[in-house]
Order: structure tokens, then sequence, then C-alpha cells
């Protein structure tokens, strides 16, 4: 579907060093390293417990590792709010999608505009000058990316009414409005029939090359991983066990020892 | 049968004899519900992005009327110490959000409910403190609040509205109108919204929760502040006042916890109802029923709607 | 809408004489002159609308002249010329509308093709009409035609729309439209292009060929039907006059269009009126789309209609209790008076005030979800509408009516006019259409709108069309002695005769009895018989509510199928359609003598079916031979046993013995009335 990819020796975008993340006695992610490079598709895999979704919460702030530090974009930090890695350009979707049930498509995708927008409350209120043109201009943004993932028609639709593959897709959206250098999909397929899941794969390759965002998922689906990314890590029980191109992870001997369930 | 008519058939006769007083009762209800209206406002707003049922509501009205009185007495001029007033509700917000919610984040509802009780007993012996616990007379006249009645002829009788009753309404309703808008057309009012949806989505998109929490807080202690004003100018500031926050409970039952429409319609039903009930069924009952009719009226929807007029649906999750 | 195009167009000022040199020497008798036309007496009434990225775009004639022109002009210096084929497939935008008249310009031939073809149809239809440039939406049609660009000799240019995703490709063969419309107007810098442009325009003639539409049959390879100038304006304008369309409708363009239904409404009569079309922003879109712009004219085959019924059925079994109460009663209410007062029939006052208030309460607000509150005209064709479906749209007060018509017709052969609606007839002959019915019961027609021929196939062109020029339509059809009107009844192919020589339309009277709800499915038999039979069966929802209410006990379908009572109720409706059938005269003599229920119900899983849930007449025959035989022989009852396959996959066998009901013929008295009326 896809072939190298030029940017595989690019510049880092993020890289993780030694992090380690524990919940009470329970190591979830145990020093692990490893970076992400700029306009590539990387992903994490690995079987099921073995700190994907941690890991996931841990780049984009929701929970904060015990040791270790995560640098993006050059600035090194061990604790960030959510909120500060998604102004700072690091933008997510959720395993079982996480979306304001009760506003439409719509409303939800102009929420991931939040910290684009900069006028005062003043001219919010009143709709007008400034506000309405910050507003319009937002919108035509917005409007693009709707295009884009061809949801059209769910537009004024509250997404508590949608069915899950198109959430999902809205999700896409209100995380590509935020104009994020790091996209982080937590399984974007899950739950998805085989048309969805092809649709989804599409997506997510036109987002990287029509905006050349930086896109890091957790995928369960192999198939899907090895056509989409351009480098794979794998987890196994919080630790890191493989690292590289598709090819050289799916030869590598711990993860096929990892997949069909060898005993350690 | 003479009771039975004395419920389902006198008050009726009464209120077609008499047209004008039925008028003015609604009226009075009309007032009272409006109050009762932006006091359930100010839960409904931290309750939507919160999830808190806010018990310090009836404080905060006392604590914002008792500030505002008490910068003018001080020599304050009369609007430099409403200003002062709002900024107190605000200083208010954030050390509300620093020292209360931010700490108790991720905790069960239950514990931040009783943290409100906290703030509660907190708050009224604060207000004792610096203000005294004697009643304080609101600054109407300074507040330029107008005085005095207006009469009606009509339906062969007189209907008088009191003016600042009628400057309550109007105040209530440019208030709702105003957080309706916010609401619904601002980006603060949409991340609102999405706060109130889900957390965890919120925030990856970017939104603080933190700053959100200090402006439903600060908007419910200016609907605080307001209906202090109101209350106060119609009748006394004292710590007494903080009970009717008591009356809020049947207007959420009734509008729902989370509507805003509701909230608004909720109240003015109970305070009509109740005002009718007192003046019509009242004698019944030997009188005082309007502290009691709220509740029963509440019990009954309670019964066919649990979730409320407006409400969203509850559906509990196993 | 650039700055570049204003500049194009003011740089046109000085050379407008020309253009009025075109009107003065010829009437307005091809598509590219109608837009000239147009542009100058309606330049600024919108003529194209199209919803892009959630706002409506709009283009007014004088505009939509300019981007024609330049694209046209464009297409000619790339090597398009009189004679030439262009293909134009995609979605309705307004480009590819714009691209036919651009190419109708320069005295070369469009060619719509449906977008949803797959690459093999689509080889077959740009190899056969020679097809040299072709002009496409976007990278999903660029995809197919590139895959099977090996096949395709003469194709030298793809030209597309939506230049998303194309960004990588090879552009030595491919070029987006803005490119070409860029190319044009760097050639209009110099004078005399324009005057050649205009020049070849002005030697068009109503004559020539406008557009080559290939068909799908249904059985066999497409056939192109070719349409000259005179033939879409004509019934253009026709179809306008007939339905006093004028240049304030508005219509959204949302049927494929490769099909001559969109090419007349969206095209032909919008340019001959002047009205405005909308695009929608995509196909899902339409009926939101249609709300917005306020549809005065509308056009969908009947599954469209259906959809939107059974959307708002589903709605209201999920609405409160007091709403679909509401519904309910004030639908009954518009049933029973809706027609008569879109018909403007004399109502009593009453009903007249109660059917206000339910235009406020329901059917006002029914017909804005559908995007109908506007509408004057809405048709529905393609194939026979359900009549509770057709009821239902007229009796909240949608003023729909029946169509019928072919691509070798430009569309028009038939329609309602208003007020002379009926479920099950197509109306009367259209303007300048004469119709006749053969011997054989098939319907001839022959009008301005006949077709010029089928592209490179003289043989089946032939083969459609009669020495005096009327052309076979494949369709059976008889005029109702009532009404006048032409009532289809079947495909020609399929219509039999009884051994007396009576006209058999099995469709016809299946039709006739699945309008039932407790019948779902019927087969006749009768072609080289002596009388007809019906094989029938029962629709289990139905009749198993009508066996609740009436106490009857069951224990499976077979039991339900041969219970008595069911076939008295069944011999009621049997008889209601014999009734029918003698009223309307001509098939007086295929009256159903005898019928009976099948053990089983017809699946597609047995091959009964076929996969669209039509009857496969033959195989039935063969398998269900010993009822047939008995259904012939007078025997009350017959024994049948037949394979049948469960939904598990397994097969299995069922035998039954199914009874058979003799029924009383009418008299055919009113027959002979009706014919000598």
């Amino acid at each position: 579907m896809r072939g190298p990819h030029e940017t595989s020796t690019g510049e880092i975008l993020l890289s993780v060093e030694n992090v380690s993340l524990s919940f009470g006695g329970l190591r979830a992610i145990n020093d692990v390293s490893f970076d992400i490079r700029k306009g590539e598709i990387r992903a994490i895999i690995g079987p099921n417990g073995a700190g994907k979704t941690s890991m996931l919460n841990v780049i984009n702030g929701f929970y904060h590792p015990q040791q270790g530090t995560i640098t993006f974009r050059g600035h090194k930090r061990s604790k960030m709010r959510p909120y500060e890695a998604a102004q700072s350009g690091i933008a997510r979707t959720f395993q079982n999608v996480a979306l304001f049930k009760g506003m439409t498509s719509l409303d939800n995708i102009m929420t991931g505009r939040t910290n684009k927008m900069r006028c005062g409350f003043f001219w919010q209120l009143f709709r007008h000058g400034p506000a309405l043109k910050e507003e319009v201009e937002h919108r035509r943004r917005v409007e693009e990316i709707i295009d884009f993932l061809q949801i059209q028609a769910i537009r004024k639709t509250p997404v508590g009414r949608l069915p899950y593959g198109l959430q999902k897709r809205v999700e896409l959206a209100r995380a590509l409005a935020m104009e994020p250098d790091l996209l982080l999909l937590d399984e974007p397929m899950a739950g998805m029939n085989l048309e969805e899941k092809e649709d989804m794969s599409r997506f997510i390759i036109d987002v990287n090359n029509h905006y050349g965002t930086t896109i890091a998922l957790i995928e369960h689906d192999m198939g899907v991983v090895m056509d989409l990314s351009d480098r794979v890590v794998v987890l196994e029980y919080g630790r890191k066990i493989a690292d590289g191109t598709p090819d050289e992870v799916k030869s590598d001997q711990k993860v096929i020892d990892a997949y069909l369930g060898v005993p350690h | 049968m003479d009771l039975l008519y004395k419920v389902f058939v006198d008050p009726f006769i009464q209120m077609g004899a008499a047209p004008d007083l039925l008028v003015q009762t609604i009226w009075e209800g009309l007032v009272a519900g409006v109050l009762y209206a932006l006091i359930a406002l100010g839960f409904v707003l931290i309750f939507k992005a919160s999830g808190v049922f806010n018990f310090a509501q009836g404080i905060m009205v006392v604590f914002g009327a008792l500030t505002l009185v008490g910068f003018h007495e001080i020599g304050v001029p009369a609007f430099v110490a409403l200003a002062l007033a709002v900024a107190v509700m605000f200083g208010l917000a954030v050390g509300v959000e620093r020292l209360m919610l931010r700490p108790l984040v991720n905790q069960p509802d239950i514990i931040l409910f009783m943290a409100t009780f906290g703030l509660t007993y907190f708050l009224i012996g604060l207000g004792e403190l610096v203000f005294g616990g004697n009643p304080k007379v609101m600054i109407a006249n300074e507040l330029y609040l107008p005085k005095g009645s207006l009469e009606f002829k009509m339906l062969g009788g007189f209907v008088s509205l009191q003016k600042i009753d009628i400057a309550a309404a109007v105040i209530a309703s440019i208030m709702v109108a105003t957080l309706g808008i916010f609401f619904q057309k601002t980006r603060i009012g949409r991340a609102l919204r999405a706060v109130a949806d889900s957390h965890k989505a919120a925030l990856s998109v970017g939104i603080s929760l933190e700053q959100i929490w200090v402006i439903v807080w600060f908007a419910a202690g200016i609907v605080a502040l307001a209906t202090g004003i109101m209350w106060g100018a119609k009748s006394e500031v004292s710590f007494a006042l903080r009970f009717i926050a008591l009356k809020a409970l049947p207007v959420l039952i009734l509008g729902g916890f989370t509507s805003i429409p509701g909230a608004i319609v909720g109240g003015l039903v109970i305070g009509i109802g109740e005002k009718i009930g007192e003046f019509y069924w009242g004698p019944l009952f030997g009188s005082g029923i309007e502290s009691w009719l709220a509740y029963v009226i509440a019990l009954g929807f309670l019964l066919f709607r649990p979730q409320g007029l407006f409400g969203e649906r509850i559906i509990e999750r196993i | 809408m650039g700055t570049e195009q204003t500049a194009a167009a003011s740089s046109l000022q000085n050379r407008e004489e020309g253009v009025v040199a075109i009107n003065a020497i010829a009437q307005a008798d091809t598509f590219p002159k109608l837009l000239i036309h147009n542009a100058q007496t309606i330049a600024g009434r919108p003529a194209v609308r199209h919803k892009d990225l959630g706002i409506w775009q709009a283009w007014n004639w004088a505009q939509v002249l300019d981007e024609m022109r330049a694209f046209s002009i464009g297409l000619g210096e790339l090597g398009l010329k009189r004679g030439d084929k262009f293909a134009v497939i995609g979605g309705n935008k307004p480009r590819l509308y714009w691209a036919m008249c651009a190419g109708q310009a320069l005295g070369a031939i469009p060619v719509p093709i449906y977008a949803d073809s797959v690459a093999e149809e689509m080889a077959y239809v740009l190899e056969h009409a020679e097809v040299t440039i072709a002009v496409v939406a976007d990278q999903e049609q660029v995809d197919k035609i590139l895959s099977i660009e090996d096949r395709l000799s003469v194709l030298s240019l793809i030209i597309y729309d939506e230049p998303r995703g194309l960004r990588d490709y090879d552009h030595s063969q491919l070029k987006s439209f803005r490119d070409v419309q860029e190319i044009g107007r760097h050639a209009l810098a110099d004078p005399k292009c324009l005057a050649r442009w205009e020049q070849a325009i002005s030697e068009g003639t109503g004559g020539d060929l406008a557009v080559i539409l290939y068909t799908s049959g249904t059985t066999g390879r497409p056939k192109g039907v070719m349409l000259s100038h005179d033939n879409v304006m004509i019934s253009a304008r026709n179809g306008n006059l007939f339905d006093h369309l004028d240049q304030n409708e508005e219509i959204i363009a949302y049927l494929p269009i490769a099909w001559v239904g969109d090419h007349i409404f969206s095209y032909a009569q919008s340019f001959v009126a002047g009205f405005c079309v909308s695009c929608p922003e995509t196909g899902e879109t339409v009926v939101e789309d249609r709300r917005e712009i306020g549809a005065t004219y509308a056009f969908a085959p009947p599954r469209v209609y259906e959809s939107l019924l059974t959307l708002t059925m589903v709605r209201m079994e999920d609405a409160g209790a007091f709403k679909r109460r509401m519904f309910h009663w004030f639908i009954d209410f518009a049933r029973a008076w809706g027609e008569k007062i879109l018909n403007k029939e004399p109502v009593p006052l009453a009903a007249r005030l109660v059917y206000r208030l339910g235009d406020i309460l329901v059917y006002g607000p029914l017909k804005n979800r559908y995007g109908f509150s506007r509408t004057r005209v809405a048709y529905t064709a393609g194939e026979a509408i359900g009549p509770e479906i057709f009821r239902y749209f007229r009796a909240i007060g949608v003023n729909l009516k029946q169509l019928y018509g072919q691509t070798e017709a430009s569309v028009y052969i038939t329609a309602q006019p208003d007020g002379e609606i009926y479920a099950d007839t197509v109306g009367r002959p259209s303007p300048e259409v004469e119709i006749k019915i053969s011997e054989s019961g098939e319907v001839l027609f022959r009008s301005p709108g006949v077709f010029r021929g089928y592209y490179k196939d003289p043989e089946k062109t032939a083969e459609a069309m009669t020495p005096d020029g009327f052309v076979r339509t494949g369709d059976a059809g008889l005029f109702d002695p009532k009404t006048g009107h032409l009532k289809i009844i079947d495909r020609a192919k399929d219509v039999g005769r009884l051994n007396d020589g009576t006209l058999f339309a099995p469709k016809y009277l299946e039709n006739k009895l699945k309008f039932y709800p407790n019948i779902k499915e019927a087969v006749a038999v009768g072609d080289h018989r002596d009388f007809v039979c019906v094989m029938l069966n029962i629709d289990l929802t139905a009749v198993g509510s009508w066996a609740e209410r009436h106490n009857v006990v069951y224990g499976s379908y077979q039991e339900l199928a041969n219970h008595p009572l069911v076939y008295d109720m069944l011999e009621k409706h049997v008889d209601e359609v014999n009734r029918s059938l003698v009223a309307e005269g001509l098939m007086a003599g295929a009256q159903i003598k005898r019928f009976l229920v099948l053990h089983k119900e017809l699946d597609a899983d047995d091959g009964e079916l076929t996969r669209t849930m039509k009857v496969r007449r033959s195989f039935i025959a063969e398998r269900y031979a010993p009822l047939i035989r008995a259904l012939y022989d007078g025997a009350q009852s017959s024994e049948i046993s037949t394979e049948v396959t469960f939904e598990d996959g397994r097969k299995g066998t069922i035998a039954a013995r199914v009874q058979i009901r003799d029924m009383k013929v009418q008299g055919t008295q009113a027959v002979d009335l009706g014919r000598a009326a």
C-alpha cells in the first residue's frame, strides 16, 4: 500500500527516554525509549496489557511517568498537563471514542480549534467584529476537514446518534482541527468492519500525505499496521522488545514469540 | 363531600370571581419564581461543568450581598462596591478551584458534595467574622433600583406591581439570555459544554479544566450576587437568606439538574404554584403551605419524570 | 471565482458585438447558443449553485458563460474538434455540466457515463464511443480510467475537477479543469480566437447531435442513444410548458448525469427556462440540501419516495405516544381529504380547516423534512410506485405525479396533468407525442424527441423503429377507458395470450394482487392456456396479525397458508382483482379462474426469486409443475414436495397437500359498455 517513506531518516519530533510508569505496585511501562521522526507513521504494537495505551497517555500528559523524560520538539519535560500537551501540538483519539455526545459533529470538531481562537470574551459574546471574523475563519478550516473526511452529511447530527464508525471519523476530524504536529491514534480501527477499516486506513495515509502530520498509532490488526506504518515499536509487559521497519519487526524472533505466546 | 368541594371547586370559583386577585397572585408567583430560577441556575452551572452539587450556592447569595453592603458601609461608592463585590466573587471562584476542586480532582462526587458543606460553614463563619451577624439593609437606592409600585386597573379591580419586582424580572431575564448566548455561541461556552460532556475528551483538545471551573464558579458567583441584591432589596440581607437555596431543590428536581431552560421553567412553575397554592388552598391547611408545597410538586414530578422536565435521560451504566 | 476571471470578462467587453451577431443570425437552436442567449437576457440571474465547504456557491448566467467559454476554448486548443466524442464522468458537479456545453460549442458530442460504473463497463463505452477526452470528477474516476488505459487507443487526455490526491500523478495525459480554463483564457488574448469560437457555435444547428446517452438494457451491451439538440431542446421546452416551469424554479441535480432524466431536468430544462440548478454537497446530503434551496420542481425514482416514507415511519415508532398518535390521526385524515384538496375538488369547510391545522402540525413539518415545502411539481418515474406511497405524498400535499418516458424519447412519452392524478396510470401523452398500441399490446410513440438511432448500431435502430417513425417501447400498455390515461402493464416480451387470444399480462395481475398487504408474492400462469390461474404467497406478518385478531390458531407457516379462513380472505382479494379487470375492459378475459396458496415462501435461496426479489417464472413453472397441472385438470387439491435450503445452508424437503380454490368469473357486460363508450 505504501512505499518506504523518505522521511524515515528525518529529524526527531518526539523522543521517549527511559520512561517507567507504575500504578501502585503494578509496572505498566518499564524503562522504554524510542523516538518518533517528523512526517512518519509510527506504530506501537504489542499483546494486550503491553502498556501501549499507557504509553500514549504518558505522551499526551494524562499520566506522569515516575522516571524518564519526554522530549517534544526539543523541549524536555517529565510532567505536563494534558491541555498543555494539546496546546504544544499533540492531538489524540481514544480507543473507545471520547466525543462530546450531546453536541453536533460540527461543534465537536470546532472544539478542536479551542486553542487556536484568541479573541476576547467580550467580542465573542456578541459575535461581532473580530470574533465573527475569527469564527468564520475557523469554521472554514473545519469545513475543509469535514470535506476531507467526507462527513458533510452528519455535520449537524448530534454525535451520540451516529454509528460507531462515523464517531471514530468525527473524533479524527476533531483531532485534525487542532492542526497537530503529532497525532496519536489509539486503535483507530477497533470495532470496525472491513470496509470501515479500509476507509480509515486511507484517511490516515491521506492525513499523513496531505497535511504532513506525524502519526503515532496503536493498532491490534497486524495487517493494517504493517501496511500503514514506516516504523514499528513492539512492547510486551511494559518493555520494548523490538523497534524497526515493519519487515524487520516481522522477522524478529522475540516478536514472533510474543505474538505466538511462547512461555517465558 | 364538603372537603372535596373546598379542594376542587371553591378555589376555582374564587379565581373566577376575582380575576384581578388571580393576576396579582400569579405576578407575585412569577417574581418569586424568577429568583428561584436564578438560584437554580447557579446550581446548574456548577453541576453541568463539574458534576458537583454545590450546597454552598445559598450562602454565596448571602455572602455576595453582604460583601456589597459591607464595602458600601466603609464608605465605598455603591457602584465601586458592586465592582469590588464582583471581584470578591472572582477571588472566591479562584480560591475554590485552587483549594478545593484541584486537590479533590478524581474523588467521588459525594466527597465533593461534602466539601461544599465545608465551604458553606467556612463562608458563614467568615461572613459573621467580617460583617457581623446582624441583618443589613440592601443599598437599593444607591444602586438606582426603583422603588414604589405601579397600579393597573384591570378585570374589575387593581393589580399592583412593585417596581423592584419588575426590575428583578428584567435583570434576571437579561442574565439568563446572556448566559444562554454565552453557552451556545462562544468558544468558552462550547468549551463549557465540552467539559460537561466528557472531561477526558475536553482535556485532549486542550481545554483546561481548571480554567473552566474558575469560570463556572465565577458565573455562579455573579448569579448569586444578583440574586442577593434582588432578594435583599425586597426584604433584608441576613444569613437566613441562605435557606431560600432550599427552594432551588424542588426547582432542580422539576427542571433537571443539567438544563438551563429547565431551571427557568422549573423556577417559574414552583414560584407560581406556591403562591397560588398558598392563596387559594392555604386556608384549608391553616396556612404556611408555601414552605412545603414546592416539595410536594417536585415529589409528584420525581415519580413520573425522574430526569426532570428538560434533563437528559438518565441511563444507569452497569 | 478568482480575479483572473473578472479580468478575462472585462477584456471581453469590447467583443460583445460578436455575441450579438450570433443571436442575430440564428435562433438559439443549440445549447451553447442558448447559454449565450441567457447570458445576455438574464445575465444576473443565478444559473448554478454548488454547496462546497458547507456554503452555497453561486454562478449567474454571465459567469457560467465565462467559465464555459474558457473551458471550451481550452478544449479546442487541446485538440477537441467537431464530431469528436468526449466522456463526462462523475457526480452532479457544475463543472461537469459546463463541460458538456463547452464541448457542444465546438461541435463535439458529450458522452456522460455513470459514475458508479466499474472500470470494465466504462471501458466498453469509452471504446465504443471512440472517446478522445474524458472530463471526470475526481481521483476515483481517474484511477478507473488509468486502469483500462491500454485498451483505449484514441483517448488522449483526462481532465479532472477535484485535484485532491492527484498531485503526484503523471500529468502528461492529465490536466485539471482549471489548467484547461487557463489555456483557454490565455488563448483568448488573441482577438481572433473568440471570433473563431463564436463561428464554431454559429455553425452548429438544431439537427446536430447533442449527446449520446448509453442505456444499459436488461440484456446485452449498453446501447448509445443519439439525441440531437432539437430532440433534447423541444422535449425540454414542451416539458416546461406542460408544468408551467419558468426561471423562478429551484431544483436539485442529484440523479446520475448519464441518465436521460438528469440531462433533461438539470441541463436542458434549466437552459431553456433559465432556472437555477443546485448541485448538492454530497450524495448523502441531498434531502438536506433540497430543503435549504427550497426546490420547487423535483424528480425521483420510486425508491427515493419509499425510503423517505420508511424513514418517517421508523422515526414515528421511536417518537412519544402523543406525537405518534397525532401523526397517525392527521395522516389518516389526510388520506381521506388531502388528495381532494390538492386536486381542488369541492371539500367541506370543516375538513379544509382541520387539514389546515394538520398542515401546521404534521404535513408542513414533514414536507419541510423531505425538502418538499416549496415543491409545486414532483415526478416519480422509472418503475411502478406503490399506490400507498404515492397517495401518502399526495395526501400531505406534495403534488407528486407520474411520468412515463425513455431515453429514446428524450424522456417524455406520457405525464399526468395537474388535477388528473391516479396511482395506477402514467398519464396522458405529453405535448406533441403520438401514441399507439400495437396488435401485441406494445406501446409505440412518435414525437419530436424521437432519437436519431443507436450509435454504430443500425440493426438495433431498425428493430426499435417502425417504418412510419414510431418507436417501440418494449412495454405493453393500454389506455384506461375511464380516464384516457395510459397504463403500463408489463414488459411486452412477458405479455402472452390465452388460447382464445385474450391478452395475458402476468406482472400486471401479480402487481394488482401484491398491492394487498396480505399477499406477499403472486405467480400468474396463463400463456397458451385456456384460462388464468395464480399461485399466492401470504405475507406472514400481515396474515399472522389478521389471524390473531380473528382467533385463527396455527402452528406453522404451512398451516396458516392452508387455512380455509385464509383462503376465504384471499378469495375476496382475488375477486376484487377480477372485478377491477372487468372494470378496466381490455383484460376482462384474463380473469383469475383458480388460485392456490403455496405451502412455502418463494425464496431467493431456493432460486425461485432473483436476488432483487423478482419472480423467476420458468424456474417456478418447472418446480411446481404438479401444482400447475392440478390447477388445469380440475383437481381440488394436490400433493407437492419441494426441496428447500434452510437459513443455515442445510437442505430439506417440505411436503404438503395444497388446496385449490375456484373463482366465480365476473360478467363482461361492463366491458362492452366500456367499449361502446
